[in-house]
């Protein structure tokens, strides 16, 4: 478009401007308008195929970690709401409700011995064991979810990862990356000592103990002076099931 | 899940750092509860009326995790029992501990329950009868440790059900029941 100089030249570019604009927003509005009724589509198939295949994602813990995938894929989250179609249709709201319930529950149970910190395998079990008696199997994944639905409980209620291992923490105590790894550390045999960290970790002894007086401080840690070796361990409820203690260390 | 004979242990008897007193208070009031705990299950459902804290009680090692109860940790847990009312020194060394899995009143309603139960109510018995004698067999008051069994004897007479009596010898001391 050739530029014409003065006012009127100003007019025309002014003009020409509107119109791109124009045909932008028409071009834009045709794209959204497409994406809606795909996504439309997607969502009416998921609900078909949920409707389906309702007594599969109700008994089968894989099969339901899959279609929660997929769901999350497509911008649905059938936990969002504990009405409408999901929460109707599959009663999935008040499964992981329920869920969430007994973990809080298990949780408070079980900080007097873990402070508060209790590994994701070990909270499965107890779940396991509490619902002996229920249908439905209940696998990590669930756990995971039900547990980031806590989450609006504020300040507790979060997964940590730990080495190989998830961690679930359900009060407001802060862990550092010195807490960390001591925690990593302990994971192999339950508990660890003041060389062994300044040994694996090349970390004064000013430093271990630091940080080992803070962990026992928040009630994660436990000291024991009982080995014939004389040398005092520091063991970490929330790395093992206690049932598993028997013979660790003798 | 581990016993004693066959008496079931609880899961924090097979981990280590309950052996050893905890330095942080919340850590070790919940140590000091479950050990309490522990200890009262275990000497009622064994009938074990007195502890001895330099003898070899069962309760204060665990072989399966070679870990065993210093004197001052014995001495910590027993104490707080005591401060409970659960138990009595029975020294002023502390080395000896009364533990009383039934308060001395409930001792002396087991008591007030058997003379009722036994149509004893205006009888005589000696105290021995009372914890050995046919009648007792079966009953909680089988056995029972005869410091308890005066104390709640006692108790009761000052209610004024009942009057004890010394015999010839001190095995034959009596109660005369008025119930």
């Amino acid at each position: 478009m050739r530029r014409r100089p003065g006012i009127g030249g100003l007019q025309t570019a002014a003009a020409a401007r509107d119109q791109y604009r124009l045909l932008g927003e028409n071009v834009a509005k045709i794209r959204t308008d497409l994406m809606k009724e795909q996504l439309t589509t997607f969502r009416t198939q998921l609900e078909d195929f949920a409707r389906k295949h309702k007594n599969d994602i109700r008994k089968n813990p894989a099969f339901r970690s899959q279609f929660h995938d997929m769901c999350s894929k497509v911008g649905v989250d059938p936990l969002a709401s504990n009405k409408g179609f999901w929460a109707e249709l599959l009663g999935i709201g008040d499964f992981y409700y329920e869920l969430g319930v007994q973990i809080v529950d298990i949780c408070l149970a079980t900080r007097p011995h873990n402070g508060g910190l209790i590994n994701l395998q070990e909270l499965c079990n107890l779940l396991r064991q509490r619902r002996k008696s229920d249908r439905e199997a209940v696998s990590e994944d669930d756990c995971l979810r039900a547990i980031s639905k806590l989450k609006v409980l504020g300040n507790g209620f979060e997964v940590i990862s730990v080495g190989k291992r998830k961690l679930v923490r359900s009060v407001p105590t802060e862990l550092n990356k010195d807490h960390n790894e001591i925690l990593e550390l302990a994971q192999a045999q339950g508990f660890v000592t003041v060389a062994e960290i300044e040994r694996r970790l090349s970390w004064t002894t000013g430093r271990a103990i630091d940080a080992f007086d803070t962990l026992l401080d928040e009630g994660l840690a436990m000291i024991d002076d009982g080995h014939r070796d004389g040398i005092r361990r520091y063991w970490f409820p929330c790395v093992s099931s206690i049932s598993t203690a028997v013979g660790a260390d003798t | 899940m581990q016993k004693l004979g066959d008496f079931k242990l609880p899961q924090f008897f097979n981990y280590p750092p309950y052996f050893t007193l905890q330095p942080v208070r919340d850590t070790r009031e919940k140590q000091v509860q479950l050990w309490k705990e522990l200890i009262l299950d275990y000497c009622r459902t064994q009938k074990i009326f007195v502890i001895g804290l330099e003898e070899e009680f069962p309760l204060f090692s665990n072989p399966a995790i070679e870990r065993s109860l210093s004197h001052e940790a014995r001495e910590a847990f027993l104490s707080a029992l005591v401060s409970e009312g659960r138990a009595e020194w029975l020294d002023k060394r502390h080395r000896k501990c009364l533990i009383l899995w039934h308060r001395i009143q409930e001792w002396a309603n087991i008591i007030l329950n058997f003379v009722k139960e036994n149509g004893l109510e205006d009888s005589v018995m000696t105290v021995e009868e009372i914890r050995s004698g046919i009648e007792s067999r079966g009953t909680e008051l089988h056995g029972i440790d005869r410091t308890i069994l005066m104390r709640a004897l006692k108790l009761l007479e000052q209610k004024g059900k009942l009057a004890i009596f010394k015999g010839t010898t001190a095995d034959d001391e009596g109660v005369k029941f008025s119930i």
